[in-house]
């Protein structure tokens, strides 16, 4: 049991785990400051894969300079989608519509909306099939450590990973942007009467955490090897599940749920067959729904 | 009064014109998506039926006498296929049909044709049950049911014990599996399958689980995106099993998309662009004359579907009825089509043809010497 192929099995697990950590960092984000999913991140994350792909394709620059370009990709998406779905719902100033339930879930369909039409455009203009990416971008190149396959794309995500929970870490808490963003995430009202900008607060919420997303599409695009227009549904759902285990609005705990995820997912195969491994996330979603209504890491006051 | 002798002029000449054709040509029924989500396909086999049609008419037809396809547009939509099924029912100059395209209007119109008697062949209804609905339906297509058991015994032979099948977890990917499995273990061999998701993107962990048990051999039931992605992370975990799949695989998009790592992978298949045998280059290179692109293994389908038919109509002769075309049909035994040699059972009515062993190698498919 406790073999080599175990020790395989967890590795594909944790990189199945940060790959969904990565999608799951953004969505947290957003959620925790405006208290609403937003449907459309999955699409940032195909957007993301596919601005790497195209400039990969016509340029062929290296992968860190790809990167770096799809970041800024995506924090113009995320500037976009929020002047687009969100914004019109802010558009009442008083009190009451401020605190409207009705006003602050309206997006939700309104992001759903956009993500339809973004990916449609996707798959009018691509076609839904996968695309042809070059192979010497692949993140596949194997580093074999004692009969255990790691690959060059598991360092790079987890470094990027790393980087990422880090850097977002450090604005949140050291930043005066961050404090805004914590502010509003805490209390909108309360932070509009001591004179913090809410709105500035919330596009700086979309344009990082809709970078952090689209650089996860194109990194998980270059690991897996595919990048099509329905891309970001599968691992938005794992996010989602990842994000409701680590108790909605705090991403430490996403990350850990959804690398509990991965290789929850990843271990499972040896047991069950594969075609139940979706079972395992929406297993692990109801019994923290039913058990763990907080999240799985319990209650918490602090948000984001 | 000049009004009498304009219609008198006009039947006169209608007649002279009718006459002569009706006794000359002989008529089929062709229905496929011509519009609509799947016109890809439809549009295929109207170019590849109308150069079998031209081919076998400019060879001198049935004795002589010219046959017409008539073309109706199914829109993949099983009530059209129906409309169209009793339209050709009612033209009684119709005595066989060709089409539909999917399994789901092929079968609604099947019912049409059952009741009423009249030979329907699709050249690509894959459903187990399309040709249990009665004597008068026939395809050209191979299922799983032949597929499943020709690959098995071709492991067999080659000496693997031990197979590991992943199939994807629908209708088709169940019937691949289970095809091959019930098969491969009746020749003594052991196999185990393991489904997986439609959608999957991550196969690393599935492939992990296939290394621990250690088989000779691992048989894909997947298409080409899935089987792309799985041959390139084998690669990457370093697996050095070989790979054996359906000819499902059978696309060049496999390549573009998986690169060096399908290489090796191998599979039989119906339709070869590349067979260098004299029949399948002179369809392929009149295709891209007439067409300006390569044909597909759709077009190969219904080139040769169009073909058994008007073999079936020769042999009938000049003045059959549409049983007589039904029993002239499942009388066809190994049509040289470009799919290979078909031979319909005459029980069963489904087809079987010579499976090509092929081969990726250096990014290119390659047919294997038989052995």
């Amino acid at each position: 049991m406790f073999d080599v192929h175990f020790l395989q099995q967890i590795v594909n697990g944790l990189s199945l785990g940060l790959v969904y950590a990565l999608v799951a960092i953004g969505f947290t984000l957003i959620f925790g400051v405006l208290n609403v999913v937003n449907f459309a991140h999955g699409e940032v994350y195909t957007i993301g894969a596919f601005a790497g792909l195209l400039l990969i394709t016509s340029v062929a620059p290296p992968l860190f300079a790809v990167l770096l370009v799809v970041a800024a990709v995506g924090a113009l998406t995320g500037f976009g989608l929020e002047r687009l779905a969100f914004k019109p719902f802010r558009r009442f100033r008083d009190e009451a519509s401020i605190k409207s339930r009705a006003m602050r879930e309206a997006t939700l369909l309104s992001s759903l909306a956009l993500s339809i039409v973004a990916r449609e455009v996707l798959d009018l203009a691509f076609g839904g099939e996968m695309q042809v990416i070059p192979q010497s971008y692949l993140l596949q190149t194997p580093i074999m450590i004692g009969g255990v396959a790691l690959t060059d794309g598991n360092l790079v995500i987890l470094g990027a990973s790393i980087l990422m929970l880090a850097g977002l870490q450090w604005m949140l808490y050291r930043t005066r942007t961050g404090l805004a963003i914590r502010a509003v995430s805490n209390n909108v009202l309360g932070a509009q009467f001591v004179g913090i900008n809410t709105e500035r607060a919330i596009v700086a919420t979309f344009l990082v955490g809709s970078m952090l997303g689209a650089v996860a599409g194109i990194m998980v695009g270059l690991y897996d090897g595919s990048i099509f227009p329905h891309m970001g549904f599968g691992p938005a759902v794992k996010a989602f599940v990842a994000m409701v285990m680590g108790g909605l609005s705090s991403i430490p705990g996403a990350v850990i749920s959804a690398l509990i995820l991965g290789v929850a997912e990843s271990v499972a195969t040896d047991f069950v067959s594969a075609g139940w491994k979706d079972l395992i996330a929406y297993g692990f979603l109801i019994v923290t729904l039913v058990f763990f209504p907080r999240g799985i890491f319990g209650y918490s006051r602090e948000r984001v | 009064m000049k009004s009498l002798v304009r219609t008198i002029v006009a039947v006169a000449l209608g007649a002279a014109l009718v006459a002569p054709a009706a006794a000359q040509e002989i008529y089929i029924g062709y229905q496929a998506p011509l519009t609509g989500t799947q016109s890809q396909y439809g549009e295929v086999f109207r170019n590849a039926a109308t150069m079998q049609l031209e081919k076998f008419n400019a060879a001198g037809g049935v004795g002589g006498r010219k046959v017409v396809i008539v073309w109706e547009d199914s829109k993949s939509d099983p009530k059209e296929a129906v409309a169209i099924g009793r339209k050709f029912v009612d033209d009684k100059r119709i005595v066989g049909v060709l089409g539909d395209f999917a399994s789901g209007p092929s079968m609604a119109v099947g019912e049409v044709y059952a009741k009423e008697g009249m030979a329907q062949l699709s050249q690509t209804a894959s459903h187990p049950d399309y040709t249990k609905i009665s004597k008068w339906q026939f395809r050209n297509i191979t299922t799983q049911a032949q597929e499943g058991p020709y690959n098995a015994k071709w492991l067999k032979d080659l000496g693997v014990k031990n197979v590991a099948v992943l199939a994807l977890q629908n209708d088709w990917g169940l019937s691949a599996a289970e095809n091959f499995q019930k098969s491969f273990e009746q020749l003594g061999g052991k196999a185990t399958t393991e489904y997986f998701n439609p959608g999957t993107r991550d196969f690393r962990s599935i492939l992990t689980k296939v290394q621990r048990t250690n088989p000779d051999a691992v048989y894909l039931a997947m298409f080409y995106e899935e089987g792309a992605l799985l041959l390139q992370q084998a690669k990457q975990l370093g697996m050095k099993v070989p790979f054996y799949s359906t000819s499902a695989l059978y696309a060049p998009k496999l390549i573009e998309l998986g690169g060096d790592a399908v290489d090796g992978m191998k599979l039989t298949t119906t339709f070869d662009a590349n067979n260098p045998a004299a029949n399948v280059r002179a369809f392929v290179e009149d295709y891209k004359k007439r067409y300006g692109q390569e044909p597909n293994q759709f077009a190969a389908q219904g080139y040769d579907a169009t073909g058994i038919m008007l073999e079936a109509l020769k042999r009938a002769g000049p003045n059959a009825t549409r049983a007589q075309v039904r029993d002239a049909l499942a009388a066809t035994k190994d049509y040289p089509g470009v799919t290979g040699a078909t031979t319909f059972d005459p029980q069963t009515r489904e087809p079987s043809k010579t499976l090509a062993k092929m081969e990726v190698k250096g990014g290119k498919f390659v047919v294997m010497p038989q052995q």
